[in-house]
């Protein structure tokens, strides 16, 4: 069997020479096999865009290659119609797979292709032939996968790299906050430039608070990989791009806008939870690169009654809060109905009275906070601070009530196409999840617009809590913390079951098209039969020639149809080959025989058929011999289905080839 | 699909016609044992109207067939032994002055006949067989002016000899066309072979073949014949064949228009004589190489190469597509 041989001896060629390519970036070990299955994983996980690395092309260089080889040997061996479209069709799947996932969430572009491959293989090369056109044909691929497009739930496509752990990296990368002072001090410093839509950019999200300071999370993972955030991103979401070039900024953090999707940068890693770019080395001046990020952009309206997740313990956590700051946020909050009021509230009361100043000490503990809002006039730091002590103030307080909050340092917007941020535009600002809505910016240093929230519905909601505010409570010790906001629905967790539901609906999906294909044949193939079976013995001939088709018995084009009955050797087949010629060559409306017929008499004929009854007898006799015929065409084909393999025999009932027989 | 103009023709008729062939054939075969496929075939190109050529080594009995036909058919058969120094004349007629009337008399040849027999056709030089073949497409003799016409059912049955080649002329292309049917005989089977060799068989006794039918019974079959249904796909089919035959590479001239009308011509009979009153594809299978095949001229090479015309066609059936019963 030379081309087999052949076949295998160039896959193995194919892998020694893959393996070949990526050993040198083998991580754990250096053994063929676990390199070669290691490449897709590494594939699945690499940050996007991915790199153009050996290790990254040597996956689709093989997958490319094993499907040319089948195809080829496919079309050497002369079962080819379907052969190139179908390995078409599988690299397609395969690349989605492997590299675009969400990307193509409606399958816009594989509807495309396969009515190209429709049009292109199957129409023209039938008009080229001079065939007739089947229209029918080519429709049936693009409608089913049309039909697959549309029923399929895009929202939640099938994304194979969450089968995929990505792997993540521990940097201990240190909080930029306390350096906020710093680059305020140094004030005219070009930490970097920006080009692109104005939006915040940012630096780093700081999520955890322990009660002394702010720190940065301390694991990283590609970016692009599929990661979900702890907390999932809102319902209204904009996406920006924007180019960045790096002047004195320095550190690892990399300037970004929203939630980074993609990044021109190789070594740049990515917190999914918080959003924050971090790169393996120091940041040189003049490094540039072109990030793109998605914010969330909620309205006005949306804000005004939702509601927070209570299980986001990481932004609730506040170990060993002063009895002093919990009061303190209870009472600020005490009229306010919805978390987003008590935001307003929190933020409006922060700006009261306390004074941005860049000489304030820095940090962010407890202390330096009670130092910050209830500091005697005289001491350094009281009623005074950076942008630091506003937003750790802010978020604290917020925590305190049950908001789930998140200090961000970044840059105040500059106007302009190319902007140029300086170190008097550092700042930090708070932020608060909303469920649904994603994390929403505060400004309690200016209190101005920021977020989604307009200084007049700020306002609006000032006004309203101004109008039932009273007094603070006579007997503010003895109150009770603050109860944690109950909201009715718990976000978090009906997230985790939805990506669990979501992984079952890909295997479903993916267990489903086979099903559903075999469907669609099995109905093609029973229309075929309906179609013939209405056209009497003819169609039953036609069956029997598929049957023949099926059986792998295709008789040569020039031989006539009692040719194949004969050597078939079957007497029913003899006898519907007959019937099927008769229906096929005699004249179909059969006249009355000449009246001055010569030696007439030589058969009897009844002397109550005349001409025209004999005309009605024949045509009145039509469906009978259809149905004669169709009871011979059912003995030939059980006989040949017999007589083939069983493997055959399984596909025999969705076998698609007799539908394209002419 | 196709609606016939002519009023198509009845089971009756056809069991009619099937019964006549069947006679005709029975007693054409007490003098040709064993051949019944060439007699039907002889016996299709006489429906048709079609002369026939009969081609063989000598001792088949061509001669025997041919003059059985003619005996079974009734009505005058005359017989012509084409030699090289026959004249034209010879074949059709003469004027003669009658010293009775003092006038000048056309005085008929051996064509004015319903059968003539030409046997070694291709022995008579050129002039000669173009004599024959005038009278064979026009129906008519024409001597110093004047033509005559032949006796109605005219049918031509010549035999040619295709080894002894000596002394022969070859019947030009144009010429063959004119026969409807080139067939040729071929050694009996043993066991008829043995028949025939016994003594007192009755083989080869033409004389003892019983005239069934008269020429112009025949006639009026064969016209009648004429509006038997022949589907479009079966027409289609013919035309294919001619047009493959056209693009064969072996082939200096393919079939011609008037050579698929004939094919067409003889399928009617032959389809009629199987009983049936439409024509199938394997009629045309089966009468497609004696029809066709004496009509096509192979190009040098092939016939250095030792091609004959005859495979030349059945490689050309073999590639043509077959019209096969399709739900419509």
């Amino acid at each position: 069997m030379p081309a087999g041989l052949v076949a295998f001896s160039l896959v193995v060629l194919a892998l020694v020479g893959g393996y070949w390519v990526a050993r040198d970036s083998a991580i754990d070990s250096a053994d063929p096999p676990a390199v070669l299955l290691d490449l897709v994983p590494r594939l699945l996980t690499a940050a996007r865009p991915a790199p153009a690395t050996p290790e990254l092309l040597v996956p689709g260089a093989l997958l490319v290659f094993g499907v040319s080889l089948v195809v080829g040997l496919a079309v050497v061996r002369g079962r080819s119609l379907v052969a190139p479209v179908v390995g078409a069709a599988v690299l397609y799947t395969c690349t989605a797979l492997l590299t675009a996932g969400r990307a193509d969430r409606h399958g816009l572009v594989a509807v495309g292709l396969i009515a190209l491959v429709a049009v292109g293989w199957l129409l023209v090369d039938r008009l080229e032939a001079g065939g007739r056109v089947l229209l029918g044909l080519p429709a049936v691929p693009v409608a089913v996968v049309a039909a697959l497009a549309v029923v399929l739930p895009a929202g939640d496509a099938f994304e194979p790299r969450e089968l995929v752990e990505p792997p993540v990296s521990d940097l201990g990368v240190a909080s930029p906050l306390p350096q906020l002072a710093s680059w305020a001090n140094l004030g005219d410093i070009e930490l970097f430039r920006v080009r692109g839509p104005e939006r915040a950019v940012r630096l780093v999200a700081l999520s955890d608070y322990s009660g002394a300071a702010w720190r940065a999370a301390s694991l990283y993972g590609p970016i692009g990989a599929v990661a979900e955030p702890d907390l999932p991103p809102g319902a209204r979401v904009d996406e920006a791009e924007v180019e960045i070039i790096v002047g004195e900024l320095g550190g690892r953090w990399l300037p970004t806008v929203g939630r980074p999707t993609a990044v021109t940068l190789d070594g740049a890693m990515v917190d999914p939870d918080s959003g924050s770019l971090v790169l393996r080395t120091e940041l040189t001046p003049g490094l540039s690169y072109r990030v793109r990020g998605v914010l969330d952009v909620p309205d006005d309206a949306d804000l005004l009654d939702a509601t927070v997740p209570t299980t986001a313990d990481r932004y609730l956590e506040l170990p060993g809060l002063p009895y002093s700051l919990a009061e303190y946020a209870r009472q600020i909050v005490q009229n306010a109905r919805t978390p987003y009021e008590r935001a307003v509230a929190i933020e409006q009361v922060v700006k009261q009275g306390r004074t941005p100043d860049a000489q304030a000490p820095v940090g962010s503990s407890y202390a330096r906070l009670e130092r910050f809002l209830f500091g005697n006039p005289g001491e350094p730091g009281a009623n005074a601070g950076t942008a630091e002590q506003f937003a750790s103030a802010f978020a604290v307080l917020g925590r305190a009530v049950g908001l789930p909050t998140r200090v961000v340092v970044g840059f105040q917007p500059a106007a302009g196409e190319e902007r140029v941020v300086r170190g008097s535009d550092a700042t930090a600002w708070p932020e608060v999840y909303f469920a649904g809505w994603g994390w929403v910016p505060f400004d309690p240093v200016a209190g101005v617009s920021s977020g989604g929230s307009s200084a007049a519905q700020k306002r609006e909601v000032l006004d309203r809590l101004a109008s039932v505010t009273a007094t603070p409570t006579s007997t503010p010790l003895s109150a009770p913390p603050p109860p944690p906001l109950v909201t009715p629905s718990s976000p978090v967790a009906a997230q985790a079951t939805s990506a669990g539901s979501q992984r079952w609906i890909g295997y479903a999906v993916l267990g489903a098209v086979p099903v559903l294909v075999l469907a669609v044949l099995g109905l093609a193939r029973l229309v075929r039969r309906r179609r013939l079976r209405a056209a009497g013995a003819t169609g039953a001939w036609a069956y029997v020639l598929d049957g023949l088709l099926l059986a792998g018995r295709t008789p040569p084009a020039n031989r006539t149809a009692p040719d194949v009955a004969a050597e078939l050797g079957s007497a029913p087949a003899v006898e519907l080959a007959r019937l099927a010629e008769y229906a096929a060559f005699a004249p179909r409306h059969p006249q009355r025989p000449m009246a001055t017929a010569p030696n007439v008499g030589v058969r009897p004929s009844s002397p109550t058929h005349g001409g025209a009854d004999h005309a009605g007898q024949h045509t009145a006799s039509g469906s009978g011999e259809g149905e004669s015929a169709w009871r011979l065409a059912r003995q030939v084909r059980v006989g040949l289905r017999h007589g083939v393999r069983w493997y055959r025999r399984m596909f025999w009932a969705v076998d698609p080839r007799p539908l394209w027989r002419r | 699909m196709t609606t016939t103009a002519v009023p198509a023709i009845g089971g009756d008729e056809i069991a009619a016609f099937r019964a006549l062939h069947a006679r005709l054939g029975d007693a054409v075969e007490s003098a040709v044992r064993g051949k019944r496929d060439v007699v039907d075939l002889v016996l299709v190109a006489m429906f048709a109207g079609g002369h026939v050529l009969l081609e063989d080594v000598p001792g088949t009995g061509k001669t025997t067939l041919a003059r059985a036909v003619a005996g079974a058919l009734g009505g005058v058969s005359r017989r012509v032994q084409f030699t090289p120094d026959l004249l034209p004349s010879d074949v059709t007629g003469t004027s003669v002055y009658d010293p009775q009337t003092g006038q000048v008399r056309f005085r008929p040849g051996p064509v004015f006949a319903n059968i003539v027999l030409a046997d070694e056709i291709n022995r008579a030089a050129a002039k000669t067989q173009s004599a024959l073949l005038e009278v064979m497409e026009e129906r008519t003799v024409t001597v110093d002016g004047v033509a005559h016409a032949v006796p109605a059912p005219f049918l031509v049955v010549a035999t040619q000899n295709p080894i002894d080649l000596d002394g022969t002329y070859r019947l030009p292309e144009a010429q063959l066309d004119r026969f409807m049917l080139r067939t040729s005989i071929g050694y009996p089977a043993v066991e008829q072979e043995i028949e025939v060799l016994r003594p007192g068989s009755g083989a080869g006794q033409v004389g003892a073949v019983p005239t069934v039918t008269n020429p112009h019974l025949v006639a009026e079959q064969g016209r009648r014949l004429a509006t038997l249904h022949v589907a479009d796909p079966l027409l289609r089919y013919i035309s294919d064949i001619g047009v493959a035959s056209r693009g064969d590479a072996r082939l200096r001239l393919g079939a011609s228009t008037r050579g698929l009308r004939a094919l067409v011509r003889c399928v009617q009979v032959y389809a009629a004589a199987q009983g049936r009153h439409f024509v199938v594809p394997g009629d045309v299978q089966a009468l497609a190489v004696p029809v066709l095949a004496h009509r096509l001229v192979l190009t040098r090479e092939a016939q250095l190469a030792g091609t004959t015309t005859e495979e030349v066609l059945a490689d050309v059936l073999a590639g043509v597509a077959v019209p096969r019963p399709a739900a419509r």
